[in-house]
């Protein structure tokens, strides 16, 4: 339905005019109808018509199945390598776990991890980052955007520049999620110069995003007519201005409707209590649920933080609690994933700022550590069962094929099909998608 | 002289007389022109070479809100309209910017910008406002706010606020040496952190690691004053692993040798105690001033005539780019021989006129919004392709900044019976800072816009369903617009319908409060229709229409 409920008689031509190219703005055609009135448009509406391919619904379900997805389970405050992918058992920095065995023969990891243990086939593992730095902030701004020295620019973070790289213009859905429920660590990170377009929709307090649903005083006919009656004057207004922020202000209040009747993607409600019994009753195991309802609507990137692995003193019990929890929801997701065909086209990642010390302090704590920690990836473009870099005896420094945060981003783009040599350009400055020297470790990639 | 410098100096004259005849060395216009005269002749020339015939000029209505927009940070008010219209048509443009220049809201706006581009605004501390505030009252000369930001006399409150331009980053040393560089020079040369800068001849490392130097001393006491440190050697590594002493350096080159240090090693253990004591203990009496204090050196320096050229055009640039849509030298940041100016001796006048009328900002600003470059239309409805931005034959669309939408959504959907007292008997000045105060909280919202600004899907979001747009833009109450039209159509509340006439009456008035202009005839109809097919829920309709207008980029961005 247009902008009005019936048609009115005295409408004037120029009106109508308006009105249908406004309607047209509203569904996203603007721009052939505007490349047509042009007099070099023809050439390129004839190649807009070949586009049309994409509008075919079988098509569409076919691209949706080949999207690539990241969710990013990102362990706020620095989760210990030890007690997870690095153990250490029997040496004085092994603290009181055990190693088990792995369904890849020769892999151990830590016992407080049975459930991935069984799941090596769909994991590989990351025992050598080097990031150097120990700092919350820093390490944090370091691991967010693959970069290690402030370039002077704001620079995106991993998920801002995967909305970049996998999201559609047009998409109905957003393209970056992001949930930080816990106000340990929280940081909201952010597209720095790719702009605002691809800022997480970031998600704390509640897990519904806000400002989704329409006010209860306001009909959805209406909603939807006084979009159309501000389509009209944007449209108008855009005459004579091509502008690209104009252009992205229109976009933003486009995707509005779609965003909005996507919002049922975060009510877990949605799902049936078996599914919902998978993932356990933790705020961390419902947006692990919400994050598989997301990529199967499309979204190219989630992030959960799980906070607060900052465990200065009982590093023990922290992870007994944590770690165990870890276990059985990326599991699940994992199982989950797999069952509906998705697994093969989504990387999950779990890291975080940095990893933890061998040495034990006095308070049976571990404190932060830059230098000799782990990651973990699973599911799409990954070799299943790998082990890339090695640490010492203890623990205390990487003795094989260290890793960088570059190299751990260039592995996340080359797993997803992203080119990690791509530039960005700010102005007349090259800046590489991939820190400079970045390279992807081609040992655990498919 | 030796003969091949003869020969290379008769080679340059050569070329320097040759392309005197085929190329377009612009004259320089003379020192006296009024400045918006020597921009329309030096850009005429431009235009000229180019073949590029700019724009027509924007119609009245539209250059009111501009100018407004940009010397009182808000859209006009339905008074200020019938003030502006009351003035001869050739003297409108000069009278308006004097009245704004004059106005109270000069002040507000202008902070607001500083703020912005000094400490990325939002959550600043007061007395640093306040400071903002009280230089952009007295339109104090830039030499002495960037002296005041490089070196705070901390003793004096109305100079204390300045302070934090050097406080919120006194933890970072990289962020004194870039954003000073940045902000103050208009040269960003953190590239040459590293190694020397990739793109630009000017800027070696000894470059960055210089002016690291004058800021290298600086920390901050646990009684939040900023103090300097006992001196100490410092050096950088090269690209080639080499390890060199850092100097005093200036971006021109121009170094300060520190005096020798005549303090025994007693001394020197006294005074880095007195250090950890001052960054410890925030009882203890305020650190001695340094004999030889590197940061005023660096302002010594940097307003030598040699030197100055560096601050007066990065204020000059970043001033024109604010005003304009985009600098003179694009990106402001990059003031430097590899990114020169499509318009050099513009920059030059500019420059020139600046220093030699005192730094005064005030008379900058009023001598750009008075130039036909600032008054062109930003539409191009041309056979021709559009010109490059940085032509400025078109009047680039510009989005507003937080505090000046969030201010404007306050005038803009306010009855337009609301500024009328203050405007018939005095009483605006307290209004303003009212309204200021009401916008902050909103500004917060919006992100500031930087280059290649988008607007994100959240503000439309938050536009779309957000309780506070309705409550506090879209009340249907005495004050706000939405009442008064509503109220417009009240006799007709008893069930007869309201005539064409009345309804086409409301939406004129709704077109001129939030866009400060004459609704169209295609609008007044679709309106007309949109409000006369909603007769059941008059007062929702009206908020719709609003809503319609609020959201609309017509009223998002300066155009």
């Amino acid at each position: 339905m247009g902008l009005f409920s019936s048609p009115p008689a005295a409408l004037g031509a120029s009106a109508i005019r308006n009105i249908e190219a406004a309607k047209n703005l509203r569904d996203g055609v603007s721009r052939r109808g505007f490349l047509q009135a042009s007099a070099v448009g023809a050439a390129f509406a004839a190649s807009m018509h070949q586009l049309d391919i994409l509008q075919s619904p079988v098509f569409a379900e076919e691209l949706k199945k080949q999207q690539k997805h990241v969710i990013l389970i990102w362990l706020a405050g620095g989760a210990s390598q030890l007690e997870t992918w690095d153990p250490k058992p029997g040496r004085a920095t092994g603290g009181p776990f055990a190693a088990i065995q792995t369904s890849t023969p020769g892999v151990s990891i830590s016992e407080l991890m049975p459930k991935m243990a069984q799941r090596m086939q769909h994991t590989a593992i990351i025992r050598s980052l080097n990031t150097k730095n120990a700092d919350h902030g820093g390490a944090a701004k370091i691991l967010e955007t693959g970069r290690a020295v402030d370039q002077g620019i704001p620079c995106p973070d991993l998920g801002a520049m995967i909305a970049h790289e996998l999201g559609r213009a047009d998409s109905q859905v957003p393209d970056y999620v992001s949930m930080y429920s816990s106000t340990e660590g929280r940081r909201q990170g952010g597209s720095g110069f790719l702009g605002g377009r691809y800022a997480p929709m970031f998600l704390t307090e509640q897990m519904i995003p806000e400002n989704t649903s329409r006010l209860e005083t306001l009909s959805d006919l209406d909603h939807s007519a006084r979009g159309d009656l501000r389509a009209f004057l944007a449209n108008k207004f855009r005459s004579g201005r091509p502008d690209l922020s104009v252009d992205s202000h229109n976009s933003a209040y486009q995707r509005v409707r779609g965003i909005m009747s996507s919002a049922s993607l975060f009510d877990i409600e949605q799902e049936s209590l078996a599914m919902r019994a998978k993932y356990g009753p933790t705020q961390f195991g419902e947006q692990c649920l919400v994050a598989r309802r997301l990529v199967e609507a499309g979204v190219p990137f989630v992030k959960i933080a799980r906070a607060w692995w900052d465990s200065h003193g009982q590093n023990f019990e922290t992870h007994l609690e944590l770690v165990t929890e870890l276990d059985h929801v990326l599991a699940t997701l994992i199982d989950d994933l797999a069952d509906r065909g998705l697994l093969e086209h989504t990387l999950i990642a779990t890291f975080g700022e940095f990893g933890r010390t061998p040495q034990i302090n006095s308070s049976l704590g571990r404190d932060h550590f830059a230098s000799a920690w782990s990651a973990s990836l699973h599911g799409a473009g990954i070799l299943g069962g790998s082990v890339h870099g090695k640490t010492d005896a203890d623990g205390q420094k990487v003795i094989e094929g260290e890793v960088r945060a570059s190299d751990l981003f260039a592995t996340i783009f080359q797993a997803i099909g992203i080119d990690y040599r791509k530039e960005y350009h700010v102005g007349a400055r090259p800046v590489p998608i991939t820190d400079f020297g970045g390279q992807p470790i081609r040992g655990i990639l498919a | 002289m030796s003969q091949t410098l003869r020969f290379m100096i008769a080679a340059v004259y050569g070329l320097l007389l040759f392309s005197g005849k085929v190329g377009y060395a612009a004259e320089m216009p003379a020192v006296d022109l009024p400045i918006p005269t020597a921009i329309d002749r030096l850009l005429a020339d431009s235009h000229e070479r180019m073949r590029i015939v700019p724009a027509r000029r924007a119609d009245d209505r539209t250059l009111l809100r501009r100018t407004t927009l940009d010397l009182a940070g808000r859209i006009p008010t339905p008074q200020e309209i019938v003030v502006y219209e009351q003035d001869s048509a050739s003297e409108r443009q000069s009278r308006l910017v004097d009245r704004l220049l004059a106005a109270t809201d000069y002040a507000w706006h202008l902070r607001n910008e500083l703020d912005a581009m000094l400490l990325s605004g939002g959550n600043s501390p007061q007395e640093w406002k306040e400071y903002l505030l009280q230089t952009s009252r007295a339109n104090q000369p830039w030499d002495e706010t960037f002296k005041d930001l490089i070196t705070p006399n901390q003793e004096d409150q109305s100079k204390r606020g300045a302070s934090h331009f050097l406080k919120s980053r006194v933890n970072d040393l990289d962020d004194l040496t870039n954003d000073t560089s940045s902000l103050l020079f208009g040269v960003s040369i953190n590239c040459a952190k590293c190694h020397d800068h990739p793109l630009v001849e000017d800027w070696k490392q000894d470059h960055y690691y210089g002016l690291q130097a004058f800021f290298a001393r600086t920390y901050q006491t646990k009684s939040q004053r900023l103090a300097e440190k006992p001196p100490a050697e410092l050096t950088f590594k090269t690209t080639a692993g080499v390890e060199k002493p850092s100097r005093l350096m200036f971006l021109t080159g121009a170094t300060v040798e520190e005096p020798a240090d005549p303090r025994t090693d007693d001394q020197k253990k006294a005074d880095l105690e007195e250090v950890r004591l001052q960054r410890e203990k925030d009882d203890q009496a305020p650190p001695v001033e340094p004999a030889f204090n590197p940061r005023a050196e660096l302002v010594r320096l940097a307003l030598q005539p040699e030197n100055r050229t560096f601050m007066a055009r990065s204020i000059i640039n970043r001033t024109w780019a604010r005003l304009m849509g985009r600098g003179l030298v694009h990106p402001v940041d990059q003031m430097h021989s590899g990114n020169p100016s499509n318009h050099p001796e513009l920059i030059d006048w500019l420059e020139r006129d600046f220093i030699g009328h005192g730094f005064d900002v005030k008379r900058l600003i009023r001598g750009i919004v008075l130039s036909d470059a600032y008054a062109r239309s930003s539409q191009w409805l041309y056979a021709e392709p559009q010109p490059s931005p940085d032509d400025f034959a078109v009047a680039l669309v510009r989005p507003l900044t937080p505090n000046q939408l969030a201010s404007s959504l306050l005038v803009g959907t306010s009855s337009p019976d609301r500024f009328q007292k203050a405007f018939d008997s005095g009483g605006w000045d307290e209004l303003r800072e009212q309204l200021e105060k009401q916008a902050a909280g909103t500004a917060k919202l919006f992100e500031y816009p930087g280059e290649n600004f988008q607007v994100s899907v959240t503000e439309a979001l938050l536009f779309n369903n957000a309780q506070r747009i309705e409550n506090d833009y879209l009340r249907i109450s005495q004050d706000r617009l939405a009442g008064y039209m509503q109220e417009s159509l009240r006799p007709h509340d008893s069930g007869e319908q309201a005539g064409d006439g009345e309804i086409d009456a409301m939406i004129k008035t709704a077109f001129d409060v939030v866009f400060a202009r004459h609704a169209q005839e295609d609008e007044l109809q679709a309106f007309r229709h949109y409000f006369q097919d909603r007769g059941d829920r008059s007062p929702a309709a009206v908020q719709q229409m609003l809503w319609a207008m609020i959201t609309s980029p017509e009223f998002r961005f300066n155009y």
